[in-house]
């Protein structure tokens, strides 16, 4: 008999005589009740409210206060143009750049191009972001190590490509997966040494997000959600 | 660590306490920093019903852990993964000797993982000769220590910033004054070369979502992403009760993860891998390895009762608010597995006699069932072992002589009057002084006056 057939074995005789367990059903379908600041009421007739705008919601930005709290930074451009206009403006403090498989064209900035080992800077497309936990969505397309051998990391994203919950971020996602996924929700960061916060151990220790199409912040967002 | 020693727990711990005065400070301090970040992570969410969900997917996902493997096995196959089985450390550790063998491996990067602490990989590694580095900056510390990790989360916690300094000074020539993140960019700049130059990376794997194929990882230093994305070939080692129905179960279980263990959101860097770099893809690993681990697991799950307590997502929340782990930290406990959670998966995965005395070393003051994000009923199970333990015999003799001797004295009211009337009458001061365990605590307290007359006599008189 192979070791598999061994364990499955072990565990068919061991859960044969016990109650069958249900699954409780998604997640998604349940909002952290996290005090709302500004927004509020109950969002997609779900009880709980919380502070998950729906894409789009003009009051409410989790996404940035998350990213924010977590210690990325968060710049927010009107368009596409205004996108390309602040990465040349801040990549001028950088000798080179390593730039993503899946930034457009339009967005790289006339720069020296260098390996994701060797560039000071690296720019990457993220494929969404996810505002319930401040995370954007990386994909292996775009190309691993520029994502996570770079001091500094910009990531563009579409305002329009924010999910509200990372249910629905995992949802949209699950029949289009590449080798790996990744979701980065801040710079590197550890306390291992003498419980001391220091940034930037092994990936990004500063990271931007570019967030195209602006949505407002709320003023009390940070403070309701810290 | 692949040799268990729960056995030694007393005297390690009592040396630890008597030896290790700043351990204690560092534990307590640690412990108090992230079971306050708990508290207030739970408090911007409805804890009780995501611990509820949590609760609920893991409980259906073990009662259908069958299917669920299977169906992981078949997803991951068709990303293109290679899915091994592994019933023993022994089996698991043969699996990595054919991957170290296929590719002329002679240097790895490993990824936090308490599985492969469990199951010594980095042990076995040396010696196959291969070169494996430690690189979350926790588990660096302690490989150049020579230490176990003290704690699931933080495996160095017990350790202050002046030991640190002193390490670094000894294998990275950093000024003994450094601050934290001059240590750390030595730390980086070192790690990084390890990195790039990698033919192996190792992980664990938090989760594993059956019906995507899906190995989760969570972390904040992005060492795990880098583990699991730049060398040619990435083993994951996942125990067999990690897998979750859904990718979309992820969602719950990594932001409720994330709150038990530091109280973020999120972690910082999650990875969900699914196999090898595509041919769209312009890297990543080539060959992407998944040993499912049983070791002990099955027979845990066996347990009518005690199967439970695979629910366990390794947050480290139990070790954080229990008052027993935050006096000595993990090595007491002589188990990859310390705390309230170590102490009742050890007599199922270890056995019962092998992981005496765990079930013991708890006040039962229960402060980790409010805290478990998946509630697993803990001190509960600390009982089901210790009653187990009493029936089989296990536990110390003095204690057995005690239980035996007050069941006998219970059972006959007149001799139950007698020592009643006998203790009494000791003198406590000075016996307390004379005897042990008691003369610790007596050095600085009187002993309570006994009454003159006893209970019996005083309610025959009626009690005032």
């Amino acid at each position: 008999m192979s070791t598999r057939a061994r364990i499955l074995d072990r565990v068919r005789s061991a859960i044969a005589q016990r109650d069958r367990a249900a699954h409780p059903g998604r997640f998604g379908g349940w909002r952290p009740s996290v005090p709302a600041g500004g927004s509020g009421g109950d969002i997609g007739g779900l009880p709980g409210g919380g502070p998950h705008g729906e894409i789009g919601d003009e009051h409410w930005d989790p996404f940035e206060a998350l990213f924010r709290a977590s210690g990325g930074e968060v710049v927010r451009v009107p368009d596409r143009r205004a996108a390309a206009a602040w990465i040349a403006d801040f990549s001028r403090d950088f000798a080179s750049v390593v730039v993503g498989q899946t930034v457009p064209a339009e967005l790289e900035p006339d720069l020296a191009r260098a390996g994701p080992e060797h560039a000071p800077l690296g720019i990457s497309m993220a494929r969404a972001g996810v505002a319930e936990t401040g995370s954007l969505v990386m994909d292996a397309r775009d190309g691993r190590r520029a994502q996570l051998l770079v001091p500094t990391h910009v990531v563009v994203v579409s305002s329009r490509s924010i999910h509200a919950t990372l249910s629905d971020a995992l949802a949209a996602m699950r029949d289009d997966l590449p080798s790996a996924i990744g979701f980065h929700s801040g710079p590197s960061k550890s306390a291992d040494i003498g419980q001391i916060m220091v940034r930037g151990v092994h990936g990004p220790g500063r990271v931007v997000a570019l967030v195209e199409g602006a949505r407002p912040l709320i003023e009390n967002a940070q403070e309701a959600i810290s | 660590m692949s040799h268990a020693n729960p056995g030694a727990y007393r005297s390690t711990a009592a040396r630890i306490l008597r030896d290790e005065i700043e351990t204690r400070e560092s534990i307590g301090s640690a412990t108090r920093t992230f079971d306050a970040h708990r508290l207030q992570a739970y408090g911007q969410i409805d804890a009780d019903r995501w611990r509820d969900w949590a609760r609920d997917v893991k409980s259906h996902t073990l009662t259908h852990l069958d299917r669920y493997l299977e169906q992981a096995e078949e997803r991951l196959t068709s990303n293109g993964a290679l899915v091994h089985w592994a019933e023993t450390a022994a089996d698991a550790l043969r699996i990595l000797d054919k991957v170290v063998e296929g590719h002329a491996v002679r240097t790895a990067v490993k990824a936090k993982s308490m599985l492969t602490e469990e199951l010594g990989v980095n042990g076995h590694l040396e010696k196959l000769d291969v070169h494996v580095r430690e690189t979350d900056l926790g588990e660096y510390i302690i490989q150049l220590l020579g230490e176990p990790p003290s704690h699931i989360v933080g495996p160095a916690i017990h350790k202050s910033l002046d030991d640190c300094r002193r390490l670094f000074h000894a294998h990275l020539s950093t000024p003994l004054d450094a601050e934290p993140d001059v240590l750390a960019a030595a730390a980086r700049e070192a790690l990084r070369q390890e990195f790039l130059a990698a033919d192996l990376g190792i992980s664990g794997g938090n989760f594993l979502a059956a019906d995507t194929g899906t190995v989760a990882l969570i972390e904040n230093e992005g060492n795990i992403r880098l583990s699991t994305s730049l060398p040619k070939v990435h083993v994951a080692f996942v125990g067999i009760e990690k897998v979750v129905p859904g990718l979309e179960d992820l969602s719950g279980f990594l932001q409720l993860t994330a709150r038990a263990a530091t109280g973020q959101p999120i972690g910082n860097f999650v990875s969900l891998i699914q196999g090898p770099r595509r041919s769209d893809e312009v890297d990543g690993p080539e060959e992407v390895h998944v040993v499912l681990v049983d070791n002990g697991r099955t027979a845990l799950l066996e347990d009518e009762t005690a199967w439970e307590a695979l629910r366990c997502v390794r947050c480290g929340a139990c070790l954080n608010i229990c008052p027993v782990y935050r006096q000595t930290g993990g090595h007491a406990y002589g188990w990859t597995y310390s705390g309230p959670i170590g102490s009742i998966i050890a007599p199922g995965m270890l056995g019962l006699e092998e992981a005496q005395p765990l079930p013991f070393a708890s006040s039962l003051c229960g402060a980790c069932v409010d805290v478990c994000p998946v509630r697993i009923p803990i001190s509960d199970l600390l009982l089901h072992w210790r009653q187990r333990a009493v029936e089989e015999r296990l536990t110390p003799t003095g204690e057995v002589f005690g239980m035996k001797l007050y069941a006998s004295l219970a059972e006959r009211p007149r001799a139950f009057q007698a020592a009643g009337s006998l203790l009494r009458r000791t003198p406590w001061s000075a016996a307390g002084h004379a005897l042990p365990v008691l003369s610790g605590w007596t050095q600085e307290r009187n002993a309570p006056k006994p009454s003159p007359r006893s209970f019996r006599q005083l309610w025959k008189d009626g009690i005032e």
